[in-house]
């Protein structure tokens, strides 16, 4: 037999931080948007922030435009600020494509 | 999605809910959101990361055949089942031949240049050598590549490139005597395939696995390009310096200011490829054959190519390479590279009026660039802010009749200089030896 060794080419992945975790309960929580405004986003996150309205009673589901929106700034750590200085206990982040 | 979280550090899954394409799409039926919002609720709350951890360490993969040719088709099947392949053969990347491709490093094995976006792969000169061995290049070739990769990782926005629907892919453009020392071609055929000047097929296809293998871009799944471009080498070719006339300067040079005869890469995204006939076909004169030409090059560039706005400011519309014996010509009649690039410049903005029968103008009010934005009061509108953002090349066959337009998706256009180890000389006199005397 002849035998073949070679390399993985597809390099190594860092994992520097965990995910955030998961809430226990969307009752009463503070529930954020961050929204890159493509991809029918303005129809959906509205929807969804209704959804949200009439399964959980005491939620409290931000507008969609409370934090800066669009492609070219959901990604920049100002936003992040803004998402931590507002109290929310989590974010729905879309849409991508 | 999955490719950008692991991008940012953290493992490589998320909490996402997809949809089919359609209900994004303008006047759609978005119900099924409402009919799937507790799979979102779910994301929220009782999602776990199945990848408790990352890819370890780089493995060495085995493969076994009663022939060494039935070894070599298992090692291409494995390559392709773990989605590592291009469709094309590959050179398994053993160890002999990994440390053959090293000795064409100037830096240490474990030197790690970055990581590659959006998946964020961490890339190693050895991560380099690995890609071009399965590639089937040279230790000559790997300079080029890993000053490539520097580039590539160093360019605004790399990982959205990466990624878009448009599919953009790297060109790059090399100056410098080791274009012609490693056999990249800048004449005939530049653009492959060539066996004469096989250097730019195994660099760009090295490259593209990276991107596709370390950077994750995988059709369909990490990358959305829709069309693909012809990826398969990317472009890599190099300036005809010898031929330029005299007083233009080399791309390098007038680009990033590195001085003639630098080995030195230069990156612009392509998006999309446009031959231009040029040469007129009676009995121009001289300036005439000049000038119509100019004008078609001009024309083929004034087009609502709405990918240009990514480079509006710092990077570049596109890449217009014109041949040496066009070059000579022109030059002879007064023309310059500044005029050429002033002459395109100016004459292929676009009349508003065409912008907003395009529905150019929302697409210049979402760009995140407030010179961008701010360009949208321009009419005519420049597909760039400067003439000097046009790249122009003079590379191609000795033949006087075409053009080519690269267009551009290109936020900035990253130059690197080329590093060359000590055994440089030893390792072309070799390639000499393995592929004959250099054209």
């Amino acid at each position: 037999m002849v035998k073949l060794e070679f390399h993985d080419p597809s390099g190594v992945l860092e994992v520097t931080q965990p995910h955030a975790p998961r809430l226990a309960s969307l009752e009463g929580k503070r529930i954020g948007f961050v929204s890159n405004e493509q991809w029918q986003a303005y129809r959906m996150l509205p929807l969804l922030k209704e959804s949200l309205e009439a399964d959980f009673p005491g939620v409290t589901v931000l507008p969609v435009d409370a934090f800066p929106q669009g492609n070219a700034v959901i990604g920049e750590e100002e936003v992040a600020r803004l998402v931590k200085i507002s109290g929310v206990d989590a974010v729905i982040v879309g849409n991508a494509a | 999605m999955k490719n950008a979280v692991s991008g940012g550090g953290l493992a490589p899954d998320a909490a996402m809910v997809t949809f089919p394409i359609n209900m994004f799409l303008p006047g759609s039926d978005i119900n099924p959101l409402q009919e799937r919002r507790r799979e979102i609720y779910e994301g929220l709350t009782g999602w776990k990361s199945q990848s408790a951890r990352a890819a370890g360490p780089s493995k060495m993969l085995e493969v076994e055949g009663a022939t060494y040719e039935q070894a070599l088709d298992k090692a291409n099947s494995l390559l392709l089942a773990r989605k590592w392949g291009d469709g094309l053969p590959l050179l398994p990347a053993t160890k002999e031949r990994v440390d053959w491709i090293l000795k064409g490093a100037a830096l240490p094995r474990t030197h790690v240049l970055g990581k590659f976006p959006p998946l964020g792969g961490v890339t190693t000169v050895e991560t380099c050598a690995i890609a071009l061995a399965m590639a089937g290049g040279r230790p000559e070739y790997l300079p080029v590549l890993v000053a490539a990769v520097e580039a590539c990782l160093a360019a605004e926005g790399f990982d959205q490139l990466q990624a878009t629907s448009g599919g953009p892919f790297p060109a790059v453009i090399v100056n410098g005597p080791i274009a012609k020392q490693i056999r990249l071609n800048s004449g005939f055929g530049l653009l492959g395939p060539d066996p004469q000047h096989p250097a730019g097929a195994s660099i760009g296809r090295a490259l593209r696995l990276l991107q596709q293998n370390v950077g994750g871009a995988l059709p369909g799944v990490g990358t959305m390009a829709m069309f693909g471009a012809m990826r398969y080498t990317n472009a890599v070719f190099a300036e005809a310096e010898d031929e330029l006339p005299s007083g233009w300067l080399p791309h390098g040079t007038q680009r990033h200011g590195f001085d003639p005869g630098t080995n030195s890469v230069s990156v612009v995204f392509a998006s999309g490829v446009a031959n231009v006939r040029r040469r007129g076909a009676k009995k121009e004169t001289p300036e005439e054959d000049a000038l119509n030409g100019m004008w078609r090059m001009a024309d083929f560039m004034r087009a609502p190519n709405l990918a240009v706005l990514a480079g509006w400011e710092k990077g570049t519309p596109g890449v217009m390479m014109i041949g040496p014996v066009v070059a000579q010509r022109m030059a002879e009649v007064g023309w310059t590279q500044q005029s050429i690039r002033e002459f395109l410049w100016e004459n292929s903005k676009i009349p508003m009026d065409q912008m907003r029968r395009a529905g150019a103008p929302a697409y210049i009010e979402i760009d995140s660039n407030p010179k961008t934005r701010a360009s949208i009061d321009l009419d005519p509108w420049p597909i760039s802010i400067k003439p000097d953002n046009i790249v122009l090349v003079v590379a191609g066959g000795g033949h006087p009749t075409h053009s080519y337009w690269l267009q551009a998706h290109s936020p900035t256009v990253p130059g690197r200089v080329i590093r060359t180890p000590e055994t440089f000389e030893r390792l072309l006199d070799e390639a000499d030896r393995d592929l004959g005397g250099n054209v």
